[in-house]
């Protein structure tokens, strides 16, 4: 009887990879559907909410008593900032419109290609 | 084949396997140095930027485009680079190429100040927006729509919502239409087991890492099974290439606004509202029937993520006449993007559209 090649032998591993693959995700699959499975991750997605949110207000009063900004205070300092930001963007570009100038950014008009394409086989090459 | 044939055949096979296994060395100490590949790097501008909503316009490839433009919506669970992976691995470069006018909504993380988004914001506001845009940079009245995943789930909202609207497609990638059918999602969501509230009450937004996690445990020995195909490969530069850009994009979810997530769950998933056409939003009713407008659905045999049976009643129930969908080999994300979506989806896509874009 032949020995099996190393081609054989490559493709018998991938072979037993994926099927390895394939059993456990199925395995895994049955047992997450599972009532039980289902109610304890949701408690403890529940829970690690919970206690994120609760971790964060007893660190904020701590950092209050210190007269420190929590970092969810400094994170909303920075989000409206960057909203402030945008909307100075919103209200320059709509001042360059109303006054005629180009956004800077945008391509110039006249770079744009005719809307005129048709599909292959209505008269035009591919 | 003679003992001595076998032997002469050795040789060569050993001496493959051992450069293999040098270059799989080699290879695997430059994969652990090199850097991140760049991705989503097709010229583009910024045409418009408001909180989690941005609108990109990519800068034209060919000689001229076709009448219609076409608006990409990205779903919110993830980053809209999957549409432009690399040269060649890239659906806006293929798109571009072929004379489509190319806009993509992408999102970024949503602030803290943004948990309070609802589909209402998306599909009443966000979409309609983009839309008035697109109409006035391209100067044309109609605008193909095409949406992946959970961006197909707020196009097709947007079109029901819209019946006036100037759509003149509708293209879907993978889009949940009866959430019955999400496998394992349905399951975890279960309203006897899932405090929705508890959570965004909670949180505010929904974490990326909870996204992540919730599409991970979907397949969970296919990171590992991955890992095992990636070092098999390394020898392999395509392989290696294209296996970055997919992990690279697969663990870069974003995170979801609280509301959004409390409706989706509520609205979409619970009660079923799209499939049952019960949704209302703004006093609308999302009623699928109202689209008219030709549609697409493209959608994969092997979608873990949206199973076919999730997806198949898009195409039964719009209104529109003209209308097809197309089951793909391949999953939920490699019918997209990737080497199979490239011979796949891509020339289906584009021969379907480009009768529809004049």
């Amino acid at each position: 009887m032949a020995e099996p090649s190393s081609k054989d032998r490559a493709a018998a591993w991938q072979d037993l990879v994926a099927q390895w693959e394939k059993n456990l995700n199925a395995l895994a699959n049955r047992t997450m559907g599972s009532d039980e499975f289902r109610k304890s991750i949701n408690q403890a997605v529940s829970l690690s909410a919970g206690m994120q949110s609760s971790l964060g207000e007893v660190m904020g009063r701590y950092l209050a008593s210190l007269n420190l900004p929590s970092r969810a205070e400094m994170t909303s300092i920075g989000e409206r900032l960057r909203a402030i930001e945008e909307r100075l963007d919103r209200i320059h570009a709509l001042l360059q419109r109303s006054a005629g100038v180009a956004e800077p950014e945008a391509a110039p008009t006249s770079a744009k290609p005719p809307r005129t394409k048709r599909p292959p086989g209505r008269g035009e090459k591919p | 084949m003679t003992a001595t044939g076998e032997i002469e055949l050795l040789g060569p096979r050993i001496q493959a396997e051992v450069e293999r296994a040098i270059q799989r060395n080699i290879k695997g100490l430059e994969y652990f140095t090199s850097p991140a590949p760049v991705l989503g790097a097709t010229p583009k501008d910024v045409l418009h930027k408001r909180g989690t909503l941005n609108l990109y316009h990519y800068r034209p490839l060919a000689d001229e485009v076709y009448r219609v433009p076409l608006l990409m919506v990205m779903a919110t669970t993830n980053r809209g680079y999957i549409f432009d992976l690399a040269p060649g691995q890239s659906l806006v470069e293929f798109l571009l190429k072929h004379g489509y006018d190319v806009y993509l909504i992408d999102w970024s993380p949503p602030r803290p100040d943004e948990s309070r988004l609802r589909l209402e914001d998306y599909t009443l506001a966000f979409i309609p927006d983009c839309v008035r845009r697109v109409k006035e940079d391209s100067g044309e009245e109609q605008v193909t729509i095409l949406g992946y995943c959970m961006g197909g789930v707020l196009s097709v909202i947007y079109a029901a919502l819209h019946p006036d609207t100037p759509l003149k497609n509708l293209v879907c990638f993978t889009t949940p239409i009866d959430w019955n059918h999400m496998g394992l999602f349905t399951k975890w969501a279960h309203r006897d087991f899932f405090d929705v509230d508890r959570l965004v009450d909670a949180l505010g937004n929904v974490p990326s890492e909870l996204i992540f996690t919730s599409f991970e445990m979907l397949r969970p020995a296919t990171r590992s099974a991955g890992q095992i195909k990636l070092w098999e490969n390394m020898w392999n530069d395509e392989f290696v290439k294209s296996h970055r850009m997919f992990e690279r994009w697969s663990t870069d979810t974003l995170p979801l606004a609280g509301e959004y997530f409390r409706q989706t769950i509520k609205e979409l998933m619970w009660q079923n509202g799209l499939f049952k056409s019960e949704l209302t939003l703004g006093g609308r009713r999302a009623d699928l029937g109202n689209i008219r407008a030709p549609v697409l659905h493209a959608v994969a045999e092997h979608d873990h993520i949206v199973p076919y049976d999730a997806a198949k009643p898009l195409v039964e129930r719009v209104g529109s006449i003209d209308k097809q969908e197309l089951v793909l080999k391949g999953g939920h994300v490699s019918v997209v993007a990737g080497g199979n979506a490239v011979k796949r989806l891509w020339p289906k896509l584009d021969a379907w559209l480009g009768e529809r874009s004049i």
